[in-house]
Protein backbone atom coordinates (compact mmCIF):
# COMPACT_ATOMS: atom_id res chain seq x y z
CA UNK A 1 0.00 0.00 0.00
CA UNK A 2 1.27 3.13 -0.78
CA UNK A 3 1.78 6.45 1.91
CA UNK A 4 -1.14 8.18 2.44
CA UNK A 5 -2.09 11.11 0.58
CA UNK A 6 -1.88 14.93 2.35
CA UNK A 7 -5.78 15.46 2.83
CA UNK A 8 -5.75 11.48 4.40
CA UNK A 9 -2.52 12.65 6.72
CA UNK A 10 -4.49 15.91 7.27
CA UNK A 11 -7.43 13.36 8.32
CA UNK A 12 -5.52 11.70 11.07
CA UNK A 13 -4.23 14.78 12.51
CA UNK A 14 -7.92 16.42 12.95
CA UNK A 15 -9.25 13.48 14.23
CA UNK A 16 -6.82 13.00 17.05
CA UNK A 17 -7.09 16.61 17.56
CA UNK A 18 -10.70 15.64 18.02
CA UNK A 19 -10.50 13.10 20.05
CA UNK A 20 -8.01 14.32 22.50
CA UNK A 21 -10.01 17.37 23.03
CA UNK A 22 -12.66 15.47 23.72
CA UNK A 23 -10.95 13.61 26.73
CA UNK A 24 -8.95 16.32 27.06
CA UNK A 25 -5.98 14.69 26.82
CA UNK A 26 -2.87 17.20 26.84
CA UNK A 27 -0.68 16.09 24.27
CA UNK A 28 2.17 18.39 25.33
CA UNK A 29 3.95 21.70 23.44
CA UNK A 30 2.69 20.46 20.15
CA UNK A 31 1.35 22.81 17.36
CA UNK A 32 -0.47 21.59 14.14
CA UNK A 33 2.72 21.32 12.50
CA UNK A 34 4.54 19.75 14.67
CA UNK A 35 1.13 17.29 15.11
CA UNK A 36 1.43 16.83 11.32
CA UNK A 37 5.26 16.43 11.07
CA UNK A 38 4.49 13.35 13.58
CA UNK A 39 2.10 11.43 11.25
CA UNK A 40 4.21 12.46 7.95
CA UNK A 41 6.93 10.44 9.45
CA UNK A 42 4.86 7.51 11.03
CA UNK A 43 2.78 6.69 7.62
CA UNK A 44 6.44 7.42 6.11
CA UNK A 45 7.76 4.77 8.24
CA UNK A 46 5.00 2.40 7.66
CA UNK A 47 5.33 2.40 3.78
CA UNK A 48 9.25 2.53 3.91
CA UNK A 49 8.88 -1.50 6.48
CA UNK A 50 5.71 -2.31 4.66
CA UNK A 51 7.76 -5.12 3.20
CA UNK A 52 9.19 -6.26 6.39
CA UNK A 53 6.12 -6.49 7.97
CA UNK A 54 5.36 -8.48 5.82
CA UNK A 55 8.28 -10.88 5.77
CA UNK A 56 7.75 -10.74 9.29
CA UNK A 57 4.02 -12.95 9.22
CA UNK A 58 4.46 -16.19 9.11
CA UNK A 59 2.86 -18.69 6.64
CA UNK A 60 -0.07 -19.31 6.11
CA UNK A 61 -1.01 -15.44 6.88
CA UNK A 62 1.79 -14.20 4.88
CA UNK A 63 0.20 -15.60 1.66
CA UNK A 64 -3.46 -15.84 2.88
CA UNK A 65 -4.10 -12.37 4.01
CA UNK A 66 -4.60 -9.87 1.65
CA UNK A 67 -2.89 -6.27 2.38
CA UNK A 68 -5.60 -4.91 3.70
CA UNK A 69 -6.12 -7.75 6.08
CA UNK A 70 -2.69 -7.68 7.10
CA UNK A 71 -3.51 -4.05 8.05
CA UNK A 72 -6.41 -4.53 9.78
CA UNK A 73 -3.97 -7.09 11.89
CA UNK A 74 -1.49 -4.68 12.59
CA UNK A 75 -4.10 -2.18 13.35
CA UNK A 76 -5.26 -4.56 16.63
CA UNK A 77 -2.08 -5.28 18.03
CA UNK A 78 -1.06 -1.72 17.93
CA UNK A 79 -4.54 -0.50 19.93
CA UNK A 80 -3.74 -3.31 22.23
CA UNK A 81 -0.19 -1.99 22.66
CA UNK A 82 -1.61 1.54 23.15
CA UNK A 83 -4.29 0.09 26.02
CA UNK A 84 -1.87 -1.99 28.09
CA UNK A 85 1.01 0.77 28.07
CA UNK B 1 -19.01 57.34 29.65
CA UNK B 2 -16.07 56.89 28.29
CA UNK B 3 -13.12 54.75 26.50
CA UNK B 4 -12.46 51.60 28.50
CA UNK B 5 -16.24 51.28 29.79
CA UNK B 6 -18.02 48.05 29.61
CA UNK B 7 -20.55 48.02 26.74
CA UNK B 8 -21.91 44.46 27.22
CA UNK B 9 -20.56 41.01 28.00
CA UNK B 10 -21.55 37.69 26.83
CA UNK B 11 -21.62 34.37 28.09
CA UNK B 12 -21.66 30.81 25.98
CA UNK B 13 -25.23 30.57 27.26
CA UNK B 14 -25.76 33.61 25.84
CA UNK B 15 -24.82 32.01 22.03
CA UNK B 16 -27.76 32.38 19.19
CA UNK B 17 -25.83 29.17 17.13
CA UNK B 18 -25.70 29.33 13.00
CA UNK B 19 -27.69 26.99 11.21
CA UNK B 20 -24.24 25.48 9.67
CA UNK B 21 -20.44 25.23 11.68
CA UNK B 22 -21.59 26.23 14.90
CA UNK B 23 -19.64 25.98 17.64
CA UNK B 24 -20.40 23.51 20.29
CA UNK B 25 -21.47 23.54 23.48
CA UNK B 26 -19.75 21.83 26.36
CA UNK B 27 -18.35 22.00 29.94
CA UNK B 28 -15.43 22.32 31.47
CA UNK B 29 -16.02 21.78 35.38
CA UNK B 30 -19.04 23.03 35.06
CA UNK B 31 -18.01 26.09 33.39
CA UNK B 32 -19.89 25.99 30.27
CA UNK B 33 -17.92 26.91 27.15
CA UNK B 34 -18.13 26.95 23.20
CA UNK B 35 -15.65 24.86 21.83
CA UNK B 36 -14.15 25.83 18.61
CA UNK B 37 -12.55 23.00 16.15
CA UNK B 38 -8.65 23.43 15.20
CA UNK B 39 -9.81 22.63 11.22
CA UNK B 40 -13.19 24.01 10.56
CA UNK B 41 -13.84 27.54 11.02
CA UNK B 42 -16.99 27.30 13.61
CA UNK B 43 -19.19 30.19 14.84
CA UNK B 44 -20.92 31.76 17.78
CA UNK B 45 -23.32 34.89 17.37
CA UNK B 46 -24.77 37.05 20.11
CA UNK B 47 -27.16 39.52 20.08
CA UNK B 48 -27.48 42.66 22.15
CA UNK B 49 -28.15 46.39 22.07
CA UNK B 50 -25.78 49.29 21.84
CA UNK B 51 -25.88 50.75 25.15
CA UNK B 52 -26.96 54.68 25.06
CA UNK B 53 -23.57 55.54 27.10
CA UNK B 54 -21.60 54.24 23.97
CA UNK B 55 -19.78 57.95 22.57
CA UNK B 56 -18.33 56.07 19.01
CA UNK B 57 -14.92 55.71 20.00
CA UNK B 58 -14.86 51.67 18.62
CA UNK B 59 -15.62 48.46 20.52
CA UNK B 60 -12.90 46.32 21.69
CA UNK B 61 -13.78 42.73 21.74
CA UNK B 62 -11.70 40.45 24.13
CA UNK B 63 -12.39 36.94 23.79
CA UNK B 64 -12.02 35.30 27.15
CA UNK B 65 -10.98 31.29 26.56
CA UNK B 66 -9.00 28.14 26.84
CA UNK B 67 -7.14 25.56 24.72
CA UNK B 68 -9.07 22.09 25.46
CA UNK B 69 -5.63 20.08 25.26
CA UNK B 70 -2.87 22.39 24.25
CA UNK B 71 -0.27 24.19 26.13
CA UNK B 72 1.11 26.02 23.03
CA UNK B 73 0.51 27.66 19.84
CA UNK B 74 -1.98 29.67 18.48
CA UNK B 75 -5.49 30.34 17.90
CA UNK B 76 -6.95 33.21 15.70
CA UNK B 77 -10.05 35.02 16.62
CA UNK B 78 -12.33 36.78 14.19
CA UNK B 79 -14.66 39.51 15.34
CA UNK B 80 -17.69 41.01 12.79
CA UNK B 81 -20.52 42.97 13.91
CA UNK B 82 -24.34 42.99 12.13
CA UNK B 83 -26.12 45.95 12.50
CA UNK B 84 -30.13 45.55 12.84
CA UNK B 85 -31.32 48.79 12.61
CA UNK B 86 -34.86 50.27 12.15
CA UNK B 87 -36.60 49.33 9.31
CA UNK B 88 -33.66 48.22 7.77
CA UNK B 89 -31.32 44.96 7.76
CA UNK B 90 -33.32 42.09 6.69
CA UNK B 91 -32.77 39.27 9.14
CA UNK B 92 -33.77 36.81 6.43
CA UNK B 93 -29.73 36.29 5.59
CA UNK B 94 -26.79 37.71 7.83
CA UNK B 95 -25.23 41.06 7.05
CA UNK B 96 -21.70 41.23 9.40
CA UNK B 97 -19.40 43.34 8.05
CA UNK B 98 -15.75 42.90 7.59
CA UNK B 99 -14.47 40.64 10.41
CA UNK B 100 -11.85 42.24 12.39
CA UNK B 101 -8.82 39.57 13.54
CA UNK B 102 -6.47 39.11 16.69
CA UNK B 103 -4.23 36.43 17.84
CA UNK B 104 -3.65 34.84 21.19
CA UNK B 105 -1.13 32.21 22.12
CA UNK B 106 -2.16 29.29 24.54
CA UNK B 107 -1.52 29.12 27.86
CA UNK B 108 0.91 26.77 29.28
CA UNK B 109 -1.46 25.08 31.25
CA UNK B 110 -4.41 23.38 30.08
CA UNK B 111 -7.33 24.64 31.69
CA UNK B 112 -6.30 28.61 32.67
CA UNK B 113 -7.59 31.63 30.63
CA UNK B 114 -6.07 33.59 27.67
CA UNK B 115 -7.90 37.52 27.01
CA UNK B 116 -7.40 38.25 23.37
CA UNK B 117 -8.37 41.62 22.42
CA UNK B 118 -10.05 42.52 19.08
CA UNK B 119 -10.09 45.95 17.97
CA UNK B 120 -12.86 47.03 15.86
CA UNK B 121 -12.76 50.89 14.71
CA UNK B 122 -15.99 52.80 14.93
CA UNK B 123 -16.25 52.72 11.17
CA UNK B 124 -15.73 48.74 11.04
CA UNK B 125 -18.99 48.03 13.26
CA UNK B 126 -21.14 48.01 10.27
CA UNK B 127 -22.86 51.45 11.12
CA UNK B 128 -24.02 50.48 14.19
CA UNK B 129 -25.56 53.27 16.28
CA UNK B 130 -26.44 53.53 19.95
CA UNK B 131 -29.92 52.27 21.05
CA UNK B 132 -29.94 49.70 17.80
CA UNK B 133 -29.35 46.11 18.22
CA UNK B 134 -26.59 43.87 16.53
CA UNK B 135 -25.34 40.85 16.61
CA UNK B 136 -21.85 39.72 17.17
CA UNK B 137 -20.51 36.88 15.46
CA UNK B 138 -17.15 35.34 16.69
CA UNK B 139 -15.48 32.72 14.92
CA UNK B 140 -11.84 30.81 14.72
CA UNK B 141 -9.83 31.34 12.07
CA UNK B 142 -8.63 26.97 12.33
CA UNK B 143 -8.04 27.19 8.60
CA UNK B 144 -5.57 29.95 8.40
CA UNK B 145 -1.99 29.32 8.79
CA UNK B 146 -1.48 31.57 11.59
CA UNK B 147 -3.87 29.40 13.72
CA UNK B 148 -1.34 26.36 14.69
CA UNK B 149 -3.03 25.28 18.28
CA UNK B 150 -3.76 21.93 18.11
CA UNK B 151 -7.69 20.77 19.62
CA UNK B 152 -10.41 22.80 20.58
CA UNK B 153 -10.04 26.45 21.78
CA UNK B 154 -13.24 26.55 24.47
CA UNK B 155 -14.61 30.52 24.44
CA UNK B 156 -15.17 30.90 28.07
CA UNK B 157 -16.71 34.80 27.52
CA UNK B 158 -16.71 38.13 25.48
CA UNK B 159 -16.36 41.56 26.93
CA UNK B 160 -17.02 44.13 24.33
CA UNK B 161 -15.96 47.56 25.78
CA UNK B 162 -15.36 50.90 24.36
CA UNK B 163 -12.11 51.61 22.83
Amino acid sequence: MAALTDPDRQDIADAIARELSTLRLVLGAMTKADLRAAINAADAWADANASSYNTALPLPARTVLTAKQKNYLLEFVLRRRREVS
Amino acid sequence: MASGDTLVSFVPTDNHPPNANAATPDYRNGHPVLDFDQATVEYANFKSCLPRFYSGGGITATIAWSASTATSGNAKWNVAIERIEDEGTDIDADSFATAQTATGAAPATSGAIQYTAVALTNAQIDGLLVGEWFRMQTSRDASHANDTMTGDAELVGVELRET
